[in-house]
């Protein structure tokens, strides 16, 4: 008896202090502004100094391998930024910049181009990077054992590469790429030494080797990866505040997935940066000295969710239009994104100069909704008020990866739950870890899903609703989850990502988005939201303008 | 059972009648919809309109603590009867049992010592899925050993008492001496013990939904709306205070009422 009352005591006061434990680390910080939107304000006079450790604390998911050639999702762009480099960038005017390649030309029918790559750097292993390292480095994005998505998608044209010299490389296309530079830019298709890549994947997910300002050192699972300063680096991006090796010494990238925590531990100077600040901590950060923003809407698809088109119900496009025309959006944004999120009537980011917006398409009409139902067959209401047809209820799976949906996009997720079910549809919430939730997709367990998709340049169109792309890459995953098949869209999103004709090219990506909008397969939601929030101890941080990832190469420590 | 009721007693009996009414008939309590949202009315603090606040999607806490209170009651309750149920066939196996069957359902129930009360739970999830049923079944499973462990001795100090040799002398039969005999006996403390764990059950019950095991949002369940209003702290901390004292006054009236049931009951023995 003595010995259970123990326990409940010991439980009681375990919760208690959990609860006082949280407020403490909460409240009591009294700093103030200077969120300044999208780069730090230099507060001090005293130049750049060299040294230091940074102590960076993601929310995301931590990644089961820090080669971003593996799978390729946006947690492991966000380290690997600090550790490989790409052939070619982006400047914030959105114009392609050299990198590890200094110029390019294409050939006059599309299918060939031609890349001058620099001729003085080493892979932090010792090994050069020349052409044959180009070359290695697409084989193992096509390689089917790397099991890439989204590098393979963007190398999808490229047929065979050549080493003309050296320090010369062609990419031979199968087909005209009007995205190629984009896709190239991107941290998903950086180039990593011949050498490393020859070791087993295991190995070299532990520790890849690249060109970049930073080196793995240490990755002890579950709790951080630490990087080291690479003296010798020589090839930062054209658009770089300075050469030669980076400023601090140091990166500890720790893993917070709990948000309040990332940001109690921000405010109590235990780390110096995080990602995926939430809006109510934005908005409150906002009042704080000695902390700061960085904006960085990230590139490629807006939020959205999918309604997988493949299955009943949503095989039905009155269905579909019944659950946008039901879902109430708007409001649940303006109070849960404290100001910091804009409505999208768009499936592309706002950065994206060639997204079609189209608000006609997404008015809430419940007795439209009711209508459309019942033309399509789902006139019936079971005792719960959800809808049925042939005995089968109106009911919508939507797996929720809790390491991608912010608290105030599940809090969202709930509300648009409670307003469609207004017109009678039942929508069963289901939160789950990344891997649970790629495992449902995979099995196809789901009927609406909200998942990101991050890619330089409007081609992401083609990735996310091309019929090509319902066919799994070989990690496994399948970026067209809305299932759309049309093969008008197809023709469309094909020629567009052929034609070089700037005009025409804007043109086809329209058609396709109209297309695939008017057709309710897509119910946006806003841009992906990318804030930073950082010690204004951290200077000269700046994200990367090709998929917003921050780059700790230009940073310096002013403590 | 005859000294009067001391202040103690009676604040914890009248907690948990109110919290019996708000579990049966809630609609007594608050005629608003638990789940019903209105985000232009989200993040409100406690004022006469809404006495706990709002949470992040305009929802009223006090509606949410209310109804709340049923599911947080029947997990207590059901977990703690799969628990006891379990723990009177080990316990009783092991209490009237030979050498043999004693010593090995002793030595299993050692080993699940061994391992946190919560972590079993945990494991047991990590294998069903998670669910309010799971979690419920889960708790019970988790608490078996402590109960069993006790039955056991009780049955074992009872079956030697003389009324059982005197039972045996006058020839009754082995399922009678067990029914009628020893089990009335060693039954009334678990009774008290019950009383106790229905507490630690609700407990139990919250951590697991705080964790995401549990009940799944959006529904009223305390330590579901603990881990939303967790997010929000800095900012709306009736999100968290409210279900969090309502879980204090829960488990805490259920363990004050165990501890004066156990106190009284000894007096009673003595």
């Amino acid at each position: 008896m003595t010995l259970s009352t123990t326990k409940l005591r010991s439980s009681t006061l375990s919760a208690l202090a959990l609860g006082a434990g949280i407020a403490l680390m909460t409240a009591g910080c009294s700093a103030q502004t200077s969120g300044d939107g999208t780069s730090s304000a230099p507060t001090s006079d005293a130049g750049p100094v060299a040294g230091g450790t940074l102590v960076y604390a993601s929310g995301d998911a931590e990644p089961t391998c820090l080669d971003p050639h593996v799978g390729g999702n946006y947690p492991q762009a966000l380290i690997s930024t600090q550790y490989l480099e790409s052939l070619v960038s982006k400047n914030t005017a959105g114009e392609i910049i050299p990198w590890l390649a200094t110029t390019w030309t294409e050939d006059a029918d599309g299918l060939g181009w031609e890349f001058a790559l620099r001729d003085d750097v080493t892979f932090t292993d010792g090994t050069p990077f020349d052409a044959a390292a180009v070359a290695a480095n697409i084989a193992h994005l096509k390689d089917p054992n790397t099991a890439s998505s989204t590098g393979y998608l963007a190398v999808g044209k490229v047929k065979e590469v050549v080493a003309v010299d050296d320090h010369t490389v062609r990419l031979e296309l199968s087909t005209p790429d009007s995205a190629l530079l984009d896709s190239l830019s991107q941290p998903w298709v950086a180039i990593e030494s011949p050498t490393a890549l020859k070791r087993s994947q295991e190995e070299n997910c532990a520790s890849p080797v690249g060109t970049g300002p930073f080196i793995v050192d240490t990755w002890v699972k579950q709790d951080k990866v630490a990087l080291v300063q690479n003296k010798d680096y020589n090839s930062p991006p054209a658009d770089a505040g300075h050469t030669g090796a980076a400023l601090i010494d140091r990166i500890e990238w720790r893993f917070i997935p709990d948000s309040a925590s990332r940001y109690a531990a921000l405010q109590a100077g235990q780390v110096d940066v995080i990602d995926n600040a939430q809006p109510d901590t934005i908005a409150a950060a906002a009042d704080k000295n000695g902390i700061a923003e960085l904006n960085a809407p990230r590139p490629g698809a807006a939020n959205r969710i999918e309604l997988n088109s493949s299955k009943a119900p949503f095989d039905d496009v009155k269905v579909r239009e019944a659950f946008i025309r039901a879902a109430i959006v708007n409001d649940g944004i303006n109070s849960l994104f404290f100001g910091t999120a804009e409505r999208s009537y768009s499936l592309l980011s706002s950065v994206e100069a060639l997204g079609l917006s189209t608000p006609e398409y997404f008015d809430t009409d419940l007795a439209q909704a009711n209508n459309l139902l019942d033309a399509a067959g789902w006139a019936e209401h079971d005792a719960d008020g959800y809808r049925v047809k042939g005995g089968e209820r109106l009911s919508l799976t939507f797996p929720v990866s809790t390491n991608q949906s912010i608290p105030a996009e599940q809090s969202l997720f709930q509300q648009i739950q409670a307003t469609v079910k207004a017109a009678g549809f039942e929508v069963v919430l289901e939160p789950m870890d990344l891997s649970s939730w790629y495992g449902a997709l995979a099995a196809h367990e789901y009927n609406l899903v909200s998942a990101p998709y991050t890619k330089v340049g409007p081609d992401v169109l083609r990735i996310l609703y091309h019929s090509a792309s319902i066919t799994p890459a070989p990690s496994g995953y399948f970026a067209n989850l809305a299932q759309v098949n049309d093969p008008e869209v197809d023709a469309l999103l094909d020629e567009a990502s052929q034609v070089t004709d700037p005009a025409k090219r804007a043109e086809l990506y329209e058609n396709a988005q109209r297309l695939v909008l008017s057709q309710f397969y897509v119910l946006p939601l806003y841009d992906q939201q990318n804030h930073y929030l950082h010690s204004t101890a951290v200077q000269g941080l700046r994200a990367m303008p090709t998929v917003s990832t921050p780059t700790f190469y230009d940073v310096w420590l002013d403590r | 059972m005859k000294s009067k009721l001391r202040p103690g007693e009676i604040v914890a009996i009248a907690t948990l009648a109110l919290l019996a009414v708000a579990a049966i008939a809630p609609g007594l309590l608050s005629t608003l919809d638990p789940l019903g949202i209105d985000p232009g009315q989200a993040f409100r603090p406690p004022s006469a309109g809404h006495w706990f606040g709002t949470d992040e999607s305009g929802r009223d806490i006090y509606t949410r603590v209310i109804h709340g209170a049923r599911a947080s009651l029947i997990i207590g309750v059901v977990a703690t009867v799969i628990g006891i149920g379990l723990a009177l066939l080990l316990g009783v196996a092991a209490g009237i049992g030979g050498r043999g069957t004693d010593f090995a359902l002793t030595r299993v129930s050692e080993v699940l010592f061994a391992l946190p009360g919560l972590l079993l739970a945990l494991v047991f999830i990590a294998i069903a899925g998670p669910g309010i049923a799971t979690s419920t079944i889960a708790v019970g499973l988790a608490t078996a050993p402590g109960y069993a462990r006790i039955i056991r001795s009780q049955v074992r100090a009872i079956r030697g008492a003389p009324y059982v040799e005197a039972a045996i002398v006058l020839g009754r039969a082995p399922g009678h001496r067990l029914t009628r005999t020893i089990l009335p006996n060693a039954i009334a403390p678990v009774f008290v013990l019950a009383t106790l764990g229905v507490g630690q059950a609700i407990v139990w019950a919250s951590s697991l939904s705080y964790l995401g095991l549990g009940a799944v949002p959006p529904a009223a369940e305390w330590g579901a709306m603990l881990a939303a209003g967790r997010t929000y702290i800095g900012t709306a901390w009736w999100m968290t205070v409210f279900p969090g004292i309502a879980i204090v006054l829960a488990a805490g009236a259920a363990t004050a009422l165990g501890r004066s049931l156990q106190n009284r009951t000894r007096q009673v023995n003595r």
